[in-house]
């Protein structure tokens, strides 16, 4: 039997810069040069303060781990191949959360708090997915 | 808030049993419901011009009969005015009060027949079920793509909430024991064995630290109520279902969004409701708690101000929220016992509401009750939404 396909990623437009530089090994977010707040997921137009003057910068790639949790039955289809993988929520440094996967340990390992940094995983020719690793001590 | 406050009523209600019926087209859970609904409040049926179905997720083609009049030519609705869909998913159920209410205030309607109807059980496979709640709601640029799905979410917000107050594994379990003890009276429930924390305790892990107990099930089934003016309702019964006050907050689209996974927008949410009705929680003799995953049912009782953070769990072991407890809670079982049919959980819970203040819940009748609190919330908890109805206006 086939095995179900990854999803990729639906891209809007604005935020293709983002995926283009996950695919160069690089952790982009916005910032707005009016508030001064880093954005994340890409918008259109700063969240905060509604200002058009954003911008992309590089982001440390270092954060913690807000929540996870280790999914080890009923995963959705793609994924079942997986089990056990790690879900987590990550705070990143510039202060944006997002949705990731924690790799590179036992996934029974991870804890809320956990320092952690960017690693690139590719997933085709054209999406590479920014997932995080634990600090090594 | 509102200004709807002691303005409209529930005057019936309707349900069929919640599980799996392949050989029942869904629509006929929502004529079923509806036609009960009609029948418990003794209006004529040509007396309803607003029909205000929510959505179903199982088919897009049943969805659209439901958008397209037929549960109004089904029922042979002659004087129906108006039929439009009203959908926030599990918040649905209180939306009703906000549309069918604010139509009913402004002279729109007269009267407002609610109806969900869906086929989750059998409808869809339970797999599908599974890649179908790994898409609907979920972003799909930000999350699906790390195999983010349901029961994920429910367990990081359970890690977060037990990292931060030190509750147990056991408390979230009494949640469901609790919700259990309720179903076990419940006719229209599907999971009505006696359940233990041991049980709940032995099933497997999902996704850390969450149990297949813990997580809902969907079955098919289907609910309905008619709103109509508190003025009318007099006339039409000795026990209108007043609703008395609302409060709501939107918080994310995205789950990974959401600053503070163990709160959401209850708290400022409850404020509002409860200010509206002018009660407070301790006024409150049955509350009817958005309970998809256990959690969810501890952190909306802990907001709302029913008891301290970190203190629900205490209350589902102790049996306060049990049948004959101090604080019943969740009383037709929930998602977790009755089955979760999509939105209809959330209707459920409201048409639960009403039947404990109609004096209609038989065996599991609390006695006396007078004011009742719902809450729903839809999408990845996206949204908090309290409702606040009573048997008469404080």
């Amino acid at each position: 039997m086939d095995k179900p396909k990854k999803p990729v990623p639906i891209v809007n437009d604005w935020a293709r810069p983002f995926w283009e530089a996950a695919r160069q090994n690089k952790l982009t977010v916005q910032k707005c040069d009016d508030c001064g707040k880093h954005i994340f997921y890409p918008r259109i137009a700063c969240p905060h303060c509604a200002s058009d003057n954003i911008r992309w910068v590089e982001a440390s790639g270092k954060g913690t781990v807000y929540s996870y949790t280790v999914v080890e039955n009923n995963a959705p289809s793609a994924f079942i191949g997986d089990m056990p993988y790690v879900v987590a929520v990550v705070k990143l440094e510039e202060g944006v959360q997002m949705l990731s996967n924690i790799v590179g340990c036992d996934p029974h390992r991870v804890r809320c708090d956990m320092p952690v940094e960017v690693v690139f995983e590719q997933l085709d020719d054209e999406f590479t997915l920014p997932k995080f690793k634990p600090v090594s001590a | 808030m509102s200004s709807l406050r002691g303005k409209i009523a529930i005057v019936g209600i309707g349900e069929v049993p919640t599980g799996r019926f392949p050989e029942r087209a869904a629509i006929y859970h929502a004529i079923e419901s509806a036609r009960q609904a009609i029948k418990d409040s003794g209006i004529d049926k040509n007396l309803i011009d607003f029909v205000m179905p929510t959505a179903a997720l199982f088919s897009p083609q049943f969805n659209t009969e439901l958008v397209t009049c037929r549960i109004a030519e089904e029922l042979g609705l002659k004087n129906a005015k108006t039929n439009c869909q009203i959908f926030a998913g599990g918040s649905s159920g209180s939306c009703f009060f906000k549309l069918g209410g604010s139509a009913i205030e402004s002279g729109i309607a007269k009267y407002v027949l609610c109806v969900h109807a869906d086929r989750l059980g059998t409808g869809v496979t339970a797999q599908g079920g599974i890649d179908l709640f790994s898409t609907a709601g979920i972003s799909a640029e930000w999350e699906v793509p790390y195999g983010q799905h349901y029961s994920s979410i429910a367990a990081l917000t359970t890690m977060r909430y037990q990292y931060e107050t030190g509750c147990t594994d056991e408390h979230m379990a009494a949640v469901c024991v609790s919700n259990r003890k309720w179903a076990e009276l419940n006719p229209n429930a599907v999971f009505r064995k006696p359940l233990t924390i041991e049980d709940v305790l032995a099933s497997k892990v999902l996704s850390t630290p969450l149990r297949a107990k813990q997580s809902n099930m969907l079955f098919d089934g289907g609910s309905a109520f008619i709103l109509t003016s508190a003025e009318r309702a007099k006339d039409i019964t000795d026990r209108p279902v007043y609703f008395l006050g609302e409060g709501s907050r939107v918080t994310h689209f995205v789950f990974s969004q959401e600053r503070d996974i163990t709160r959401f927008g209850w708290a400022e949410a409850g404020k509002d409701a409860f200010l509206e009705a002018g009660l407070t929680p301790n006024d409150i003799d049955v509350a009817e708690i958005y309970d998809s995953y256990p959690i969810y049912q501890i952190i909306t009782m802990e907001e709302l101000g029913f008891c301290d953070r970190g203190q629900a769990g205490e209350l589902h072991l102790a049996g306060d929220t049990w049948p004959g407890g101090r604080l019943p809670t969740t009383t037709n079982g929930g998602m977790l016992s009755q089955g979760h049919t999509g939105a209809g959980g959330g209707v459920a819970l409201v048409v639960e509401a009403a039947r404990q203040l109609m004096g209609k819940a038989g065996a599991r009748q609390v006695p006396g009750a007078r004011f009742a609190v719902e809450t729903g919330t839809g999408g990845t908890y996206m949204d908090a939404h309290v409702t606040i109805l009573g048997t008469e206006i404080p």
